[in-house]
């Protein structure tokens, strides 16, 4: 009754509560905002890093995995999934175009052979592959004036998306963006040619060693490609390494192709041939899953799992013993194979929460020491309470609505302004990245000599201190301000040519926030209720001594 | 209002008591008394021992002036008859109404605080935020966590004793906005918002010029005739002389005459 009474009047009618709810409000803000960004990236890291592998993976040793066509007809006839394809997966060696004159660079990369039109339906391939002519009108503006697309025909994407060059119909390989020196990324994130080195139409030669079932290497092969396109997946690592060309071509060269087999133990015929055993196989060493929409990636896990087994206990049923299937074959949801990619940016966010916990206690200390001086000021009326017979849990309880209420409105203010920044989070960013627009330290400049006048008004004409004490602290600090917003040279915070990921993520973390201003709440009540029950422990006559 | 527990049975005649006469001091039995006590300040190891048993009986309707120098220990012995303070350990007891009023902190003491006695203190002591009408009410608004009934009775009963003491026009004003003598009302009537049986009243009139402080006596006196008790602590013997008894701090003692 009284309390409520109270706690409302002190709510109302002092400026310290006001400064309360915004230093809860700017922990709140704070905290939120970093937590924000940092899971906006982790997820954008696992969204890109799940674009090129599908749902699930299975991969097999270096023997490969026979008469996978039949175990991908047997997926494929899976309700869990959408469509499977097959890969290899191998080393190799990229002899690049560039430089000029007779020794080039050598870069080792990871090879994929794929099938391109089914690998497409699987991962993001196909809207990764960079080079492309704008989709639309709007693309096209959205373009800087010198990115190359913009003189792009659809015949370099058709090229990538194939694999081969469509105007001699050869073979083709894409690479990654970063594999190539050759490009440069731009403040937007897009890329241009360095000194002129465009890879899309040059040659690249590339090794790769064969490596039979029982580990023996044969001599290193080596076939030329021309590059066709490239592909960014957003994920630097792949990026940088990986190098796509089609399965066929990659069989040949490993010798997973289907081939004839020969009894070397045999002697020669009259001929000089030796006996036939059979045909190999050909063979893979992946197969990508996606499944089908709404089907969780353990779920499809696990049917791919039954499925493999089924195609074991059929395989050991077959006569040839050269089409047995490995033994084992790890199969893994995306989440699982990028346990390496993701689990360090995962320590990270770990870090950063531990570090932000030591934030939470500074601004617990900041609550805690702003409700100490309030209920310090308040003593006396405690004092005056108590003797008109207020219990001490009834003093508790004025002070404990009192950190509710600051607790309350300064966490919802702080989730409030942590939203405005992370939604507007690349707006900032771009307008930080810009020079200061003359009407910015035009407008401080001109408050700066208001503030001025306003400084000399109450310091000379009025004699008052406070006012104009307030008044030349806003003068220096816009002066600053001002000189700051003229000697801003935009200067890129968060740059994409460095930074991997061209956007600064802009979603709040809803669940996080909640937990935020649960703990903005909890601290702003504690806070309030640690000195309320010391002074409500006070006994009414010293109380009343106060002050 | 009619809270009838076993700790106050004598609570619901309290009403039926103010209004009656006050029977003579000398036959009745005493409404608040204090026996044998003490009360020492320790600073660090110097003990000041300012009541050294001191004892006194206030009868009923009585109205008693307690005289003494500064530092007497005048405000101390009012603090330990208004539950605001306690006597030291084991060292003797205040009794109302025939029971020992119960000192080991708690509830009981807290609604003998705000019940039993009204206290009224040199420097006022009103809450700044609150209005003149809402300070006056705030005994009543603090007895209990359910008292919407409560709060309007206690507030028609503040609005009534405002208007005796002539600020029905200043209600809605902030303490900060009167002057002294005012504020003095508005603390008395505060002290009696709950219909207590003894006013303590710690020299309501020690920051008073002579007029005013002898309208504050007057405000005090219309309410003794209505049967209230009143202890009042002075210094001055001209305020003493409107009590019907006066009596000596003196050695951390009471002494009459
Ligand atoms: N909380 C306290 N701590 C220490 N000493 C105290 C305390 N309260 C009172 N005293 C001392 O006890 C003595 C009596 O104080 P008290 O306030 O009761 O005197 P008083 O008779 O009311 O004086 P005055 O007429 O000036 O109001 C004084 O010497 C004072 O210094
Ligand atoms: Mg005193």
């Amino acid at each position: 009754m009284y309390a409520a009474l109270l706690s409302n009047r002190y709510l109302t009618s002092r400026v310290i509560p006001l400064i309360a709810v915004g230093a809860v409000a700017l922990c709140v803000a704070l905290v939120i905002i970093v937590v924000s960004v940092m899971s906006g990236f982790l997820d954008m890291l696992k969204a890109s890093g799940r674009t090129l592998i599908g749902d699930v993976i299975v991969s097999s040793g270096i023997g490969g995995i026979p008469h996978y066509d039949e175990w991908l007809a047997d997926l494929r006839a899976l309700p869990e999934v959408e469509e499977a394809t097959p890969v290899i997966d191998t080393l190799g060696l990229l002899r690049m175009p560039y430089p000029s004159g007779p020794s080039k660079e050598i870069a080792p990369v990871q090879v994929w052979a794929i099938e391109p039109a089914s690998f497409a339906r699987v991962t993001a391939y196909g809207e990764k592959v960079w080079w492309r002519p704008p989709a639309d009108d709007a693309a096209r503006e959205a373009m800087l004036p010198d990115d190359p697309r913009l003189r792009m025909d659809g015949s370099i994407l058709r090229d990538g998306l194939t694999l081969t060059q469509g105007a001699t119909g050869k073979p083709g390989i894409v690479m990654g963006m970063h594999v190539s020196v050759g490009n440069a990324r731009q403040s937007d994130g897009s890329y241009r040619p360095r000194f002129g080195w465009f890879m899309p139409g040059e040659e690249v030669t590339l090794t790769v060693v064969p490596v039979s079932e029982s580990g023996t290497i044969s001599e290193p092969r080596d076939a030329t490609f021309p590059i066709v396109n490239e592909v960014f997946s957003g994920v630097y690592d792949v990026d940088k390494s990986r190098v796509f060309i089609p399965l066929a071509q990659a069989q040949q060269l490993l010798r997973l192709d289907a081939a004839p087999l020969y009894d070397t133990t045999a002697e020669p015929d009259a001929e000089g041939n030796l006996p036939l055993l059979g045909t190999t196989p050909a063979r893979v060493t992946k197969v990508l899953i996606r499944a089908k929409p709404g089907v969780d990636a353990l779920a499809a896990r696990d049917a791919v799992e039954a499925s493999w087994d089924a195609f074991v206990a059929k395989a050991a049923r077959r006569s040839d013993r050269l089409g047995r299937p490995p033994e084992r074959v790890s199969i893994l949801t995306w989440e699982q194979q990028l346990r390496d990619l993701i689990g360090p940016v995962e320590k990270e966010r770990e870090m950063m929460r531990i570090l932000f916990s030591i934030i939470y206690i500074v601004c617990a200390g900041l609550i805690l020491s702003i409700f100490w001086s309030i209920v310090i000021e308040k003593t006396r009326d405690i004092g005056i309470l108590r003797s008109v017979g207020a219990s001490r849990l009834g003093i508790l309880w004025i002070f404990l609505r009192y950190g509710l209420a600051i607790g309350v409105v300064g966490s919802l203010a702080g989730v409030g302004i942590a939203w405005v920044v992370v939604d507007n989070i690349n707006l900032i960013h771009e307008a930080i990245g810009r020079d200061a627009p003359r009407a910015a330290w035009i407008t401080t400049c001109a408050l700066s000599v208001l503030s001025v006048v306003m400084a000399l008004r109450s310091l000379v004409w009025r004699g008052r201190l406070l006012p104009g004490l307030l008044w030349t602290i806003a003068t220096v600090t816009l002066g600053i301000i001002t000189l700051a917003l003229l000697g801003h040279r935009g200067t890129l915070i968060w740059d994409p040519s460095v930074y991997y990921f061209s956007r600064i993520p802009s979603q709040v973390d809803w669940f996080n926030a909640a937990i935020t201003v649960g703990g903005g709440i909890v601290f702003s009540v504690i806070g309030a209720a640690i000195p309320a029950a010391k002074a409500a422990d006070v006994d009414p006559v010293e109380a009343l001594r106060y002050g | 209002m009619a809270e009838a527990t076993p700790s106050h049975p004598g609570e619901s005649l309290r009403d039926a008591g103010r209004s009656r006469r006050p029977p003579s001091a000398a036959t009745a039995p005493p409404i608040l008394a204090a026996h044998e006590v003490h009360r020492t300040y320790r600073f660090g190891q110097i003990e000041v021992p300012v009541l050294r048993g001191a004892s006194i009986a206030i009868g009923r309707g009585e109205w008693v002036a307690i005289l003494g120098q500064s530092g007497s220990g005048k405000s101390t012995l009012m603090h330990l008859l208004g539950g605001l303070d306690r006597p030291d350990a084991g060292r003797g007891t205040i009794e109302f109404d025939g029971r020992a009023v119960n000192l080991g902190a708690g509830r009981s003491l807290d609604r003998y605080r705000n019940r039993d006695v009204g206290f009224v203190f040199q420097f006022y002591h009103l809450l700044p935020e609150l209005s003149v009408l809402e300070n006056a009410c705030l005994p009543g608004l603090v007895g209990g966590w359910f008292g919407h009934a409560r709060a309007a009775a206690a507030r028609r009963r503040a609005g009534e004793l405002l208007e005796q003491a002539g600020l029905s026009h200043r209600l809605r004003h902030r303490p900060a906005e009167l002057s002294g003598g005012e504020r003095q009302r508005v603390a008395i009537a505060r002290a009696l918002v709950n219909g207590p049986r003894v006013l303590l009243a710690d020299e309501p009139t020690g920051n008073l010029d002579a007029t005013t402080g002898a309208s504050i006596l007057d405000l005090i006196a219309a309410q003794h005739a209505e049967g209230l008790t009143v202890a009042m602590v002075t210094h001055d013997s001209s305020v003493a002389a409107r009590a019907q008894r006066v009596v000596h701090l003196r050695d951390g003692q009471v002494v009459d005459g």
